[in-house]
């Protein structure tokens, strides 16, 4: 048995290779960390990106100037057209700030109210935009979205790679892509970090700009004029019609969103719901945070094939726990308006104004009412 | 089970693992057994081609050392036909068939089968002929231990491309095997890093371009678009084909393995003469010993010096893959090698002053880079046209080559000029254990950030 013997002689000539070895990786490991786990990527970092825009929009709450201890922050996703100005305008008594992101899913919004709540203390309200309160299937299924690990990627810490990752029970793949791109997070800035040797001059200026002033373009933004008046969804037909100027390609998108069938129930949407709009109470219960769902508009057009009740859904089922609130849920009706949205799912500026003006003076009221 | 996976390293740290820990008697069984293993990974059915060839050499050299010398030759003519019938049917058939077919005025494919080629069967069967040919030369004895021979053969880190390992250089590692250095295992780790960090981050993102261009010709017209597509293939197939091999040395090395080196910055060649000095070194080694100077070299006179660089270069052309651009390959670069010589020799083999080697490296370059259009283009009829865009596209400024690759090649280029001067990467190993630290980590850097991991792409020379 000459290989114990070998062993020691190969171990005793390698302990400096060891020793560099792990030098090496330690050395990679610290640069690592120092460019991916702090601020300084942030620092070039492309603002309107995935991953830029869940920065941006966090760290400008964090810094957001507070006049008012009475705060209220709203999350969602792009059809979310919140737009904070006009709800402080009407001066409630309380002060309304916005982190509601396109693209953004439910698994995002956990990760972004942590980022920008980091004690869950700092507001009154966490007011969260759902598309409806029966957790109605959609074609994606969100609990394996790759794309959650590029918008999250600069709010997770080494601490959450157990769950992050779990949270992709169905894709051993993704669990893998995720554990990696925590550990290893330049695998997943690397995309912005190659668009940023195209031109990178152009790109620091652009990033300080936003570091500096991104906060007021977003405060200000007022949103499009254009809207959908006279496209007409005949339901009985199954038709739609579209005025002049407007493409194909738009009279395609409207028909499917208005007449395609709806995906079956899978049962999917409620268990993903139920994971993580359940985390986001776990967060917040037991604290002052009252934590709000409301029903946002359906649509310029509304189906008359709309969703069954159902009482197990998440929302339903988390608005018996304490300090959750449903806000009615046809509350927002008289904004399902052709003339109130610029495409089949989004609100236009006047629509953004009207429903901003709505939410601030509901949840003020209803704030008020407990 | 490609070089560039997760899946790879598992299997190498096993390897690693289970070599060390066992005991030496059954080392080469362990590595025996591991080559076939990442053999069989690709494709099971080749398996039995690769040990049948084994089989047939290793019995051929037995039999070439007993026999009298008047027998010696029909065994070694049994070992090459064994050789070259097996590389001749699965690499060639199909192109011979197909132009035969074409002579002839039948419809093309008519003769044709659907044949996969072997992996890495241009590399083990050259292995093989070799051992074969030094033995009837009386250059190396015959080896007696099949388990040895099979390994000499079937090696996992050189199995599918390379670099030509003569027999006398593995066997003498085998038989002398020690523990590889402090020296060595350091170097070993650095190369497989720096090959992963050529192949990702540097081949596979030229490769990206060269694809985008050679795939698409109509609609990149243009000397910069022809331009960049074939400088993009230039450095892909170095940086890829090099990566390979810094890999493949850098495993061999902490198995205890020496393997020659394969690659020497060519494109800073001086010379066609200099570029093959240090371009795919073993490979020229091997035409050169095994074909070149038994067609005579240059012992009968200037023309024939010629014929038999051109024969040669034409079949190592015809090695790479079987078709006419890689004969035409072949034959340019045999045609320049030629012409090197009519000037004389001594002028392409010896360095030129300081100030003129630039310009005698760019103008190789740009020989070279000529070259690669006929490797890269998928017809003759595509190479014709990318020629023609090269040396009158006209002045259409669509340059493919993103300016940060272009830094990168620069950047590149310069660390070769410096390396060919002081040569610091071959001595970092060395050297103090900060020096080889900072180095790892701007390669693992460079690979997190600029190379290619949404999926592993195979290696060029692969297809060979």
């Amino acid at each position: 048995m000459a290989s114990l013997n070998d062993l020691k002689i190969a171990f005793k000539s390698l302990v400096r290779a060891l020793f560099t070895l792990i030098l090496t990786v330690c050395g990679f490991w610290a640069v690592e960390f120092a460019l991916f786990h702090t601020d300084a990527y942030y620092t070039i970092l492309r603002h309107d990106s995935s991953t830029g825009s869940v920065e941006t929009y966090v760290r400008n709450e964090l810094k957001r100037t507070r006049t008012n201890p009475r705060q209220i922050l709203t999350i969602g996703d792009s059809r979310m057209g919140f737009l904070p100005r006009y709800a402080n305008e009407l001066e409630t008594g309380y002060e309304f700030g916005s982190i509601a992101l396109g693209g953004a899913t439910p698994r995002d919004w956990y990760y972004m109210l942590r980022g920008a709540d980091p004690d869950a203390n700092r507001y009154s309200a966490i007011v969260i935009a759902m598309d409806d309160y029966e957790d109605v299937e959609i074609e994606e299924d969100q609990s394996v979205r790759a794309a959650d690990l590029y918008y999250l990627i600069g709010r997770l810490k080494y601490s959450d790679i157990p769950y992050f990752a779990r949270s992709y029970q169905h894709d051993p793949t993704l669990q893998w892509a995720a554990v990696r791109g925590v550990v290893l997070k330049g695998l997943i800035y690397k995309r912005d970090f190659q668009d940023f040797l195209l031109h990178p001059t152009s790109r620091i200026q652009i990033a300080n700009a936003a570091r500096r002033d991104s906060h007021q373009w977003y405060y200000d933004y007022v949103g499009p004029n254009q809207s959908l008046e006279g496209v007409v969804v005949d339901f009985d037909k199954r038709a739609v019609t579209v005025p002049p100027g407007f493409s194909e390609a738009q009279k395609a998108a409207y028909t499917y969103r208005f007449l395609a069938p709806r995906p079956p129930w899978r049962g999917d949407r409620t268990a993903y719901m139920h994971k993580w709009l359940g985390k986001i109470y776990e967060r917040y219960r037991g604290s002052k945070t009252r934590v709000i769902f409301l029903h946002l508009p359906r649509g310029p057009f509304v189906r008359p094939d709309q969703p069954v009740f159902n009482a197990h859904s998440s929302v339903r089922e988390l608005a018996v726990q304490p300090g959750v609130i449903l806000l009615p849920e046809h509350l927002f009706d008289s904004i399902e308006r052709p003339g109130l949205f610029i495409d089949q799912m989004h609100m236009n500026g006047p629509g953004c104004a009207e429903f901003s003006r709505m939410l601030g003076k509901q949840v003020s009221h209803t704030l008020d009412a407990l | 089970m490609l070089f560039n996976t997760t899946e790879f390293f598992v299997f190498f740290a096993i390897v690693l693992a289970v070599f060390y820990a066992a005991p030496r008697a059954v080392r080469r069984l362990i590595l025996l057994v591991a080559s076939y293993v990442f053999y069989l990974s690709w494709n099971y059915k080749f398996v039995v081609l690769l040990f049948g060839l084994t089989v047939v050499d290793f019995g051929a050299a037995i039999a070439i050392e007993r026999a009298p010398a008047s027998r010696k030759k029909l065994f070694l003519l049994i070992s090459l036909a064994a050789n070259l019938g097996m590389l001749g049917f699965f690499k060639y058939y199909n192109f011979f068939a197909d132009n035969l077919a074409q002579l002839l005025r039948y419809p093309p494919h008519s003769w044709t089968y659907s044949i996969i080629l072997p992996l890495g069967i241009s590399f083990h069967t050259f292995q093989s002929i070799s051992y074969v040919v030094d033995v009837y030369r009386g250059e190396q004895a015959a080896i007696r231990s099949p388990i040895d021979y099979a390994l000499y053969i079937s090696f996992f880190p050189q199995l599918v491309a390379g670099p030509i390992v003569r027999a006398r250089e593995f066997f003498s590692d085998l038989n002398r095997w020690r523990h590889p250095s402090q020296e060595e295992v350091l170097r070993g780790v650095m190369l497989i890093v720096l090959g992963l960090t050529k192949k990702m981050a540097f081949a596979d993102q030229f490769a990206q371009i060269a694809d985008s261009y050679f795939q698409n010709l109509s609609v990149h017209p243009g000397g910069w678009a022809a331009w960049s597509g074939v400088i993009a293939f230039a450095m892909q197939i170095f940086f890829d084909f090099s990566g390979y091999t810094d890999m493949a040395i850098g495993m061999a090395l902490l198995l205890g393995f020496h393997f020659p080196v394969n690659f020497r910055r060519p494109y800073l060649a001086f010379s066609i003469t200099d570029f093959w000095h240090r371009w795919h070194m073993s490979l020229s080694r091997w035409l050169r010993d095994y074909l070149y100077i038994p067609l005579g070299g240059n012992r009968h006179g200037r023309l024939m010096t010629y014929r038999n660089l051109m024969l040669t270069m034409l079949l190592g052309g015809l090695w790479h893959g079987a078709s006419w651009n890689f004969v035409i390959w072949g034959g340019y670069h045999g045609g320049l090698l030629s012409i090197e010589r009519m000037m004389g020799r001594r002028e392409f083999e010896k360095k030129p002053p300081i100030w003129l080697y630039p310009v005698r490296a760019l103008i190789t370059f740009a020989l070279v880079c000529v070259g690669w259009v006929f490797f890269r283009a998928a017809t003759f009829a595509d190479s014709r046209y990318v020629l023609s865009q090269l040396v009158h596209g006209g002045k259409q400024m669509q340059a493919l080559l993103p300016r940060w690759l272009v830094y990168m090649t620069l950047v590149s280029l310069a660390i070769a000029a410096i390396e060919e001067k002081f040569e610091w990467t071959e001595r970092l190993s060395r050297g103090p254990a900060w020096a080889y630290a900072t180095f790892m980590i701007v390669l693992l850097l460079t690979i997190e950030m600029i190379g290619v991991t949404e999926k592993a792409l195979p290696f060029v020379y692969f297809q060979f």
